[in-house]
């Protein structure tokens, strides 16, 4: 009968190959390993070939889904071999850590009591000893002449090639320190040493007679010297409970480097598995990578770089009196010989090499919240999977595969999911869309997180488009939710964000709101896109915001300031393409009538009025003299000067070109000069510039040049080409370039007769 | 006392270098004085094992001196690289006193530097009498430093002309230098290396070429990282100052070389220390070799000008000098700076009265 504890360190690639080669030679009949006991279940698949790590236990409450702890595994993880070996040696492994149901009671426990009573009482004394705590193997490192705790550790344990007793060496330090440093006053650290020995002695019972028990070396030592087993069932007893769920998930490299469940994240998950693979590289190896990874990103690296830099990292460790080059030595040397003293290509290094993205997977198998599980069956069906690592996307919506992968991308979207961020297409027309993909593990428990709002993704992305929607108070917010929801093809959230904007529309006061929702309801309902979207539903509802605007608009233009009257002039602006892009005769008539109220009223701000003036010319309902009268009537002198210049400027807004190019408007603003007496034209000056200000300076120039030259006609130089001498077999030869350039478009032999 | 203006590091420290080497139990590479440990030690300082207190030459990352003494352990050159001012020159020398015993084989780089300097001259002389012979061979630093296994240091590397530095491959990488007059060769000793320095802020230097950088481990020495390394830095210097000059000067308060090194971080970072003043940034580089001189022409105006303690006033021109570089751009650099956060502050009305007088 015997038990063997071996304290490793998480994640220490030493420690994996300690417990490797110490579990091949005991042999045990059961195996113990920190971890949470809910997660026994899960053993029976780390057998199975698919579960590849870097992959965690994702440990959650189904009720709170958000409360949620992760344990990660890569593939040096002593803890990962552990159980690795005991899948393929038909060797029982168990879980021992407190079991989380137990954890999560305790904390909502803890969160309550905080709420009541003010903690400021016990910080100081907490505070003293956490900076004990924070590393506790500093002391060691110190007394050895190391600066930190966790350079030591790694020069001491992982990188060692010899590895007898060395287990007996962690438990002795371990044992030193924690008789030296005062007792943790932890509850939580308590139960779990209680627990973990109610595990041992509970494997005792059930009659294995090899025991080993892989923990963090700190808890090493009492696991060990055992105290009485009454102690330990006092502790543990009456513990709250609650329900809780665990499933596998893919990891990260990337995601090992934060700390997680146990606070055992760590700096280098790339080198360490480097140093996982290779034990034996003394540098040569980890140099050529990098010498690789250079030549990959276009700088020349030397083969002679490679060596001066191993020798280099050598006599660096030499120089400190280690037994093993440290990855600390080889930045150095890489720093020194390859870059040149320059750190920026240290950061590549870092991303590349020293973390590296892998990424890890589970099998499709394992039981999963139903959304999960629907969310990877997409991914697979999709040949979508997830990937460390930043990957682009580019899908053409006209075949069916593309539009389902765009469907699924902005599904998750819209349960925000951001695994997918859409990038701008340059190109014309719907059927192109552009992402780029990067996958965080994390998504996994927001995916389980949103599981409440139903069980496929397009059940839970429709319930929470709806729920939002519902909750949602300004227009705006609901059609931003719109143009987002209808490229994820889901026409019931379609219906009923569509009702609600009805709703809200029939509601708001707010004509600016309405306005604002319009251009893109309307892009929506004309053009429709490659989706099959249901555009007369569309079309009626925006027929009918438009209609409202229409009744409230010319109100809304009356007493404000200047700043609100040029935020509305763009929605007008806006407004009128709209209604030209909806074509509708009707509508448009109502528009004229809509823009006849406007300026005629007394009150309407003058930008407003200039602009809807110059809508009206532009659509030929004012001409001629009907249009020189409102043009001197807004700008007589017996007015306020300021509001004819807002006038002027609003009729002329965004028109330099124009006005060199439509020879109409020139006359008029020319005529309306020439008319102007010596007195006026001196008052209006200032007012005058201000408009033309605006325009640009080109524009401003070419205006200039027109009106020395006395306006009139701007001429185009045309020459008269003679069509005597013309060369018939060269122009022949320009003809298809030409049918091109107009489109029309015949067949090649038809061209070459 | 000696009456040597400037002593060499191995004059200066020999103390320190000869209790080193008998406190040193570790193993020296061939022709080394000391052993790398021990010669990492020379430079940061510390105490050895009989309770001696060596003091500390570079006051900064103890990262950098390890990379700089492992690259003199292999055969590749050490290049220090960095701001005018980050002490490059300094830790040359000292690496070369501690690791030969000898600093003095200096090659200074400039843009006359010529071959006949790098590697070997002739006495003409000797040459038009004698024909070409050994005798009538001008050894330079370099050629010295190989035949008796030893550091040279090449200061302002990227100074020397192109095809000069180039003449330096064939050293570094055979370490031999053919002398086809003679039609012989000097082929390197053991312990023989070069350290050279180079600044990347100065114009018109002359980028090494592919295949030198390739010879030579880069170190780039930064510029100190917060202000009490700073201040520890000057003081330091321009106590060991005092003790060379002789100066009867009461020793500067730190207050007084707090306010230097206040002024030339501010200016060099473009904001103020509590960070909520943008200040304009002037052309030069404000290094902390600066700030030292500062403080020493300071001393030795006030022990020889002035009440022999340490004056606002005594300082005031070499700020000056030491900031406005630019005579006319520096100068509204200058003149902001003293208007908008000198004067505001309560405690530096002496220097904001001083500088004013200076009329700058």
């Amino acid at each position: 009968m015997s038990i063997h504890v071996l304290g490793i360190r998480h994640h220490g690639p030493g420690s994996a190959r300690n417990v490797k080669t110490f579990l091949q030679q005991a042999k045990p009949d059961i195996i113990l390993v920190e971890g949470p006991p809910e997660g026994d279940e899960l053993l029976r698949w780390s057998a199975h070939s698919e579960l590849k790590p870097p992959v965690a236990i994702l440990a959650y409450r189904p009720d709170e889904p958000n409360r949620a702890v992760f344990y990660p595994f890569a593939e040096f993880s002593p803890e990962w071999q552990a159980i690795h070996l005991g899948a393929h040696n038909n060797v029982p492994v168990r879980f021992m850590d407190l079991p989380l149901s137990h954890k999560f009671a305790l904390e909502q426990k803890e969160e309550k009591k905080e709420d009541n009573i003010s903690n400021y009482t016990c910080t100081s004394n907490a505070a003293a000893n956490a900076e004990v705590y924070r590393d506790p193997l500093r002391y060691l490192a110190e007394a050895a002449g190391f600066d930190d705790g966790e350079r030591w550790w790694e020069s001491m344990f992982e990188h060692r090639i010899n590895n007898d007793g060395v287990f007996d060496a962690v438990h002795e330090a371990i044992q030193t320190l924690r008789t030296e440093i005062p007792e943790k006053d932890n509850l939580v650290e308590k139960l779990r040493e209680a627990y973990m020995r109610k595990i041992i002695r509970q494997a005792e019972k059930d009659g294995y007679n090899n025991i080993a028990v892989i923990c963090g070396a700190w808890h090493a030592p009492v696991l060990v010297n055992m105290p009485k087993q009454k102690e330990d069932t006092d502790l543990l007893k009456g513990l709250a409970k609650v329900k809780v769920e665990t499933t596998w998930i893919p990891w990260t490299y990337n995601r090992l480097t934060f700390a997680s469940g146990y606070g055992a994240g760590i700096q280098s998950p790339g080198w360490y598995d480097h140093v996982w693979h290779h034990p034996a590289d003394d540098g040569t190896l980890w140099m050529a990578k990098i010498a690789k990874l250079f030549r990959s990103k276009d700088m020349d690296t030397s083969v002679a770089h490679v060596i001066e830099a191993v020798r280099l990292a050598e006599s660096l460790t030499s120089l400190r009196g280690l037994s093993k080059i440290g990855l600390a030595e080889l930045n150095e040397a890489t720093l020194a010989v390859l870059c040149n003293g320059d750190d920026i290509l240290l950061q590549l290094i870092r991303e590349e090499l020293i973390v590296s993205d892998k990424i890890g997977h589970v099998p499709y198998e394992v039981p999963k919240p139903p959304l999960l599980q629907d969310v990877e069956k997409t991914q697979k069906r999709l040949r979508l999977p997830a990937e460390a690592g930043i990957k682009e996307l580019t899908l053409d919506l006209r075949e069916a595969l593309q539009l389902e992968r765009s469907v699924f991308l902005h599904r998750l979207l819209l349960i925000e999911i951001v695994w997918a961020h859409p990038l701008n297409v340059r190109s014309k027309g719907t059927f192109k869309e552009s992402w780029q993909l990067k996958w965080e593990p994390e998504f996994s428990i927001s995916i389980i997180e949103r599981g409440n709002w139903g069980n496929t993704l397009e059940e839970a992305s429709a319930n929470f488009a709806s729920h939002q929607a519902k909750e949602a108070s300004s227009l705006q917010v609901v059609c931003v939710l719109l143009e987002k929801v209808i490229p994820s093809d889901l026409p019931k959230a379609v219906e009923s964000l569509i009702t609600q904007i009805n709703n809200l529309a029939a509601a708001t006061n707010d004509v600016v709101q309405l306005l604002e929702a319009l251009p893109s309801l309307v892009s929506i309902s004309r053009y429709g896109n490659v989706r099959q979207t249901d555009e007369t539903m569309m079309l009626s509802i925006v027929n009918s915001m438009i209609a409202r605007v229409f009744v409230s608009i010319p109100t809304a233009c009356v007493g404000i300031d200047e700043e609100s009257a040029s935020a509305l002039t763009g929605h007008i602006y806006q407004l009128n393409e709209s209604v030209s892009l909806l074509n509708q005769e009707a509508q448009r008539k109502e528009w004229y009538d809509t823009l006849h109220l406007i300026c005629d009223h007394q009150h309407t701000a003058p930008l407003i009025a200039g602009y809807c003036t110059r809508i009206l010319s532009d659509a030929k309902v004012y001409q001629g003299d009907m249009l020189a009268v409102k043009f001197n009537f807004a700008l007589s002198r017996s007015g306020n000067v300021s509001e004819s210049a807002s006038w002027i400027e609003g009729f002329l807004k965004g028109s330099g070109t124009i006005l060199i190019i439509d020879e109409r408007l020139w006359s008029l603003v020319d005529q309306w000069v020439q008319h102007l007496s010596e007195e006026d034209f001196i008052a209006l000056l200032p007012l005058m510039r201000r408009t033309f200000s605006q325009f640009s300076h080109a524009e401003r120039r070419k205006i200039g040049e027109k009106a020395k030259k006395g306006g009139g006609e701007i001429t185009v130089k045309v020459t008269e080409t003679s069509l005597d001498n013309l060369d018939e077999a060269r122009a022949m030869n320009a003809l298809p370039v030409v049918a091109q350039l107009l489109g029309i478009q015949k067949k090649k032999n038809e061209i070459s007769t | 006392m000696s009456t040597l203006l400037r002593q060499h590091a191995e004059q200066l420290f020999a103390e320190e270098l000869q209790e080193l080497k008998k406190n040193d139990k570790d193993k020296c590479p061939p022709n080394w004085k000391l052993s790398p440990q021990a010669v990492v030690t020379y430079l940061l300082g510390g105490k050895l094992k009989n309770g001696f207190e060596v003091s500390p030459k570079y006051i900064g990352k103890k990262r950098l001196i390890e990379i700089a003494v492992a690259t003199l352990t292999t055969d590749r050159g050490l290049l220090l690289y960095g701001l005018p001012g980050t002490a490059k020159s300094w830790v040359s020398e000292h690496l070369s006193a501690a690791i030969s015993g000898d600093s003095t084989m200096i090659v200074q780089g400039t843009a006359g530097t010529s071959e006949e300097s790098v590697r070997y001259g002739w006495n003409y002389a000797r040459l038009l009498a004698e024909g070409p012979s050994e005798k009538a061979l001008v050894e330079t630093p370099v050629l010295k430093a190989m035949k008796d296994g030893k550091i040279v240091r090449i200061e302002e590397l990227t100074r020397i002309g192109s095809d000069v530095q180039d003449a330096l491959i064939t050293i570094l990488s055979e370490k031999s230098l053919p002398i086809p007059e003679l039609n012989m060769e000097v082929q390197a000793i053991k312990g023989f290396n070069i350290i050279a320095t180079a600044n990347n802020r100065d114009k018109g230097v002359n980028e090494l070429s592919g295949a030198l950088k390739r010879r030579f481990n880069t170190v780039i020495l930064p510029l100190p990282d917060d202000m009490d390394e700073e201040i520890d830095i000057v003081k330091r210097r321009v106590q060991s100052f005092e003790k060379i000059m002789e100066l009867p000067a009461e020793p500067p308060a730190v207050a007084e070389i707090k306010r230097i090194v206040t002024i030339f971080r501010e200016l060099r970072s473009g904001v103020t220390q509590d960070g909520k003043t943008k200040i304009k940034v002037p052309s030069g580089t404000l290094s902390t070799a600066e700030a030292i001189s500062v403080v020493n022409s300071g001393m030795a105006m006030a022990a020889y000008f002035g009440d022999g303690s340490l004056r606002a006033a005594d300082l005031a021109a070499g700020i000056i000098g030491a900031v406005v570089k630019d005579p006319v751009q520096d100068k509204i650099v200058w003149q902001e700076y003293l208007e908008t956060v000198v004067k505001p502050r309560d405690e530096w009305k002496d220097i904001y009265r001083a500088c004013r007088d200076l009329g700058v």
